[in-house]
């Protein structure tokens, strides 16, 4: 294979994030009937990750009412039933209106029935603050979703990612909830040839001071702030948690026992976070490596608020990962 | 008991006129529901001994409602149940053994003791489910209806839920989907009075649960829940409907509760009932009644009745045997099965 030829190689054309998910949602429903979509204005799209499939596929593209009890439940029995249904709804913000049918139904099914019933249901929503859409539709609401259990959860922050992870939670048998930031809708990447699978994560860039382990929107700014730390002699490593159930701990834990140093960046509120989960996980598993105690940033306990500037002031930032990261080197 | 006069309902259909019906399938009624009956009998009499962990909501006096409609449904066709579910399983098949073995939480249980009274399933019978929320298997009926129709086949879906059910806005957002998509589903409300501890008609507003119907431009039907072979006809026009393509229909069967909302529930709940509605003295057996329509088609009733009911009897206390003597499940089996 030419060095040209390498160049181009990829599974996918989409060179953006949302546009990944489609496509990998477009390329499974061609090589598997069962694979249907609906969801909330899915011909539309507003938030993408649908975008541009009704054209291809208009017998299995459906919009739905806005009912998402009735849709995500109506996804729950189909993936009994023997289909492949991807349901979108929207904000992951409204998972709050669906609950019962994600956590007791979905969650609970193989279960409740000593592992008799599969249900191979995927729900797509976005997750996370972005041009001041307040309270009830800026949530990341993983942490619930994790404690929840019976759920598979990712959140790529890469069109690589969105495109293998989709791929992956799609064929998956269990349900499966990707989330997307609307600020990484329209993020450029070239999908890769390496596939990844449920429970990975991405090491990028390596390094050996500090080891920031963040999620979706945090891992973007984690590198970016890694890149800042490195113009100031601080070499830090980011571990992108793009699959948070499975949890990729060997990941985190290698990381960790690589800088002893650990900053979590998640856009989830601080009090039982999933960064919570990744610190405790670190210092139950990991302290005799550790230099200093693990550092969690995340949103402090309070909605999202909607002025742009009281938005910009609850998330972490790069700046504040780059202040955290600093911190904790002692720098 | 009224129906309601709308265009969308049917008037209550007596049991006598149907003597071909019953020809062909009383004796089969009348087998169902007196298993239905002894299994129930049973758990009422298992519990008051101390002999059941958990919560157990029992069927007896609502029989006719799951052995009219899943008679009416073919292999293939799936069911999901509510809280209050044990009749539904019976009727579609399950087997008496591995339903006590799994409400006595038993390794052989239908769901390997992990889902007990309010989780028997058993999915390669066409019962994907009891559910211990209230209206939760309703949008799932319809997603099975969705993959069947999707998947090629004319299976049909039913959903069964009570008259608390039917005030849960999944129920209603269920309603309209299936309308809007034409989903190959039959919604089968079984109201027997009671929701949970509150009368139905002091939470329940409108000319009947059936009526609700014509608000998403489905059919409604409202029928004597205590008369399998108008049950049965219901179920078997809107089964037909469902299969050919035509859509969904919601059947309300009317019945009275015999028991409690569960069973040991009088060490906190005190009389909540009048007495004059509760207990076999007052409401409608629908054994008696199927009884008595086989008597009026000439067939003798009350033989087979009581031959059936022997029958049963050794059947109900041989499952019962095999589910004590089942094994326990392994503990470390509590920690399988959350995925894949």
């Amino acid at each position: 294979m030419s060095t040209a030829t390498a160049a181009v190689a990829s599974p996918s054309r989409a060179n953006r994030l949302a546009p990944a998910i489609a496509d990998a949602i477009a390329q499974e429903m061609r090589a598997d009937p069962r694979v249907i979509v609906w969801g909330e204005d899915v011909t539309i799209s507003v938030m993408g990750p649908t975008k541009g499939l009704v054209a291809e596929f208009p017998d299995r593209v459906w919009n739905t009412p806005i009912s998402e009890a009735g849709f995500v439940g109506a996804g729950v029995g189909a993936a009994v039933g023997g289909l492949r249904p991807v349901v979108d709804i929207m904000f992951s913000s409204f998972a709050y209106v669906c609950f019962d049918q994600l956590v007791n139904q979905a969650g609970r099914l193989r279960y409740m029935t000593g592992g008799r019933v599969s249900v191979p249901l995927v729900v797509i929503g976005t997750a996370g603050a972005s041009d001041s859409n307040a309270a009830q539709h800026s949530e990341v609401p993983s942490a619930l979703f994790l404690n929840a259990g019976g759920l598979r959860v990712v959140f790529p922050s890469t069109p690589h990612q969105a495109f293998w992870l989709t791929r992956a939670a799609i064929r998956a048998e269990d349900p499966v909830i990707i989330l997307h930031h609307p600020a990484l809708a329209a993020t450029r990447g070239k999908v890769g040839m390496t596939p990844l699978q449920l429970g990975d994560a991405e090491v990028n860039p390596t390094g050996s001071d500090v080891s920031i382990c963040a999620i979706g929107l945090m891992a973007s700014r984690a590198r970016a702030a890694a890149t800042s730390l490195a113009a100031k002699g601080i070499s830090a490593e980011v571990v992108d948690v793009c699959s948070l159930s499975p949890m990729p701990w060997d990941a985190i834990f290698g990381s960790a026992r690589k800088t002893g140093r650990v900053l979590v960046v998640d856009e989830g509120r601080l009090t039982c976070s999933v960064a919570s989960e990744i610190a405790a996980g670190i210092g139950e598993h990991a302290f005799g490596a550790l230099k200093a105690p693990v550092r969690r940033l995340a949103v402090p306990d309070v909605p999202i608020p909607f002025a742009p500037v009281l938005e910009n002031f609850v998330v972490p930032s790069e700046a504040s990962i780059i202040s955290a990261a600093e911190s904790l080197v002692g720098a | 008991m009224s129906a309601g006069k709308g265009p969308t309902a049917t008037a209550e259909r007596r049991s006598g006129s149907d003597q071909s019906l019953l020809t062909e399938r009383g004796a089969a009624f009348m087998r169902s529901m007196v298993r239905i009956r002894l299994f129930e009998e049973t758990l009422a009499e298992l519990f008051a001994k101390g002999g059941l962990a958990g919560v157990v909501h029992l069927s007896i006096g609502e029989e006719a409602s799951a052995v009219g409609v899943c008679s009416a449904l073919e292999p293939g066709d799936q069911i999901t149940s509510t809280h209050r579910g044990h009749h539904h399983m019976l009727a579609r098949g399950l087997e008496p053994e591995g339903m006590f073995a799994e409400i006595l939480g038993k390794a052989t249980g239908y769901s390997r003791g992990k889902g007990g009274s309010m989780h028997v399933a058993a999915i390669h019978l066409g019962a994907v489910g009891a559910n211990g929320i209230v209206g939760g298997g309703v949008p799932i009926a319809v997603g099975l209806g969705i993959a069947a129709r999707q998947g090629g086949t004319d299976r049909v879906a039913v959903g069964f839920f009570g008259d608390g059910g039917a005030n849960q806005g999944v129920v209603h957002e269920s309603l309209n989907l299936a309308a809007v998509w034409t989903v190959p589903v039959v919604f089968v409300c079984e109201n027997n009075g009671y929701a949970e501890f509150t009368p139905t008609q002091s939470v329940t507003s409108g000319p009947g649960i059936a009526r609700r119907a014509e608000g998403y431009g489905l059919p409604g039907i409202a029928v004597d829940g205590t008369d399998v072979t108008a049950v049965y006809n219901a179920a078997a026009e809107a089964v037909h409907r469902a299969r050919t393509g035509q859509g969904a229909t919601l059947i309300e069967c009317r019945m009275q509760r015999w028991r409690g909302h569960h069973e040991g529930e009088e060490v906190y709940a005190g009389v909540y009932r009048e007495p004059a509605i509760m207990g076999p003295d007052v409401a409608q057996d629908p054994i008696d009644r199927l009884e008595q329509a086989l008597l009026d088609a000439g067939i003798d009733g009350v033989a087979l009745r009581a031959q059936l009911r022997s029958e049963e009897a050794a059947v109900i206390v041989s499952a019962l045997a095999a589910a004590q003597a089942a094994p326990l499940p392994e503990v470390e089996s509590a920690l399988q099965d959350v995925f894949a």
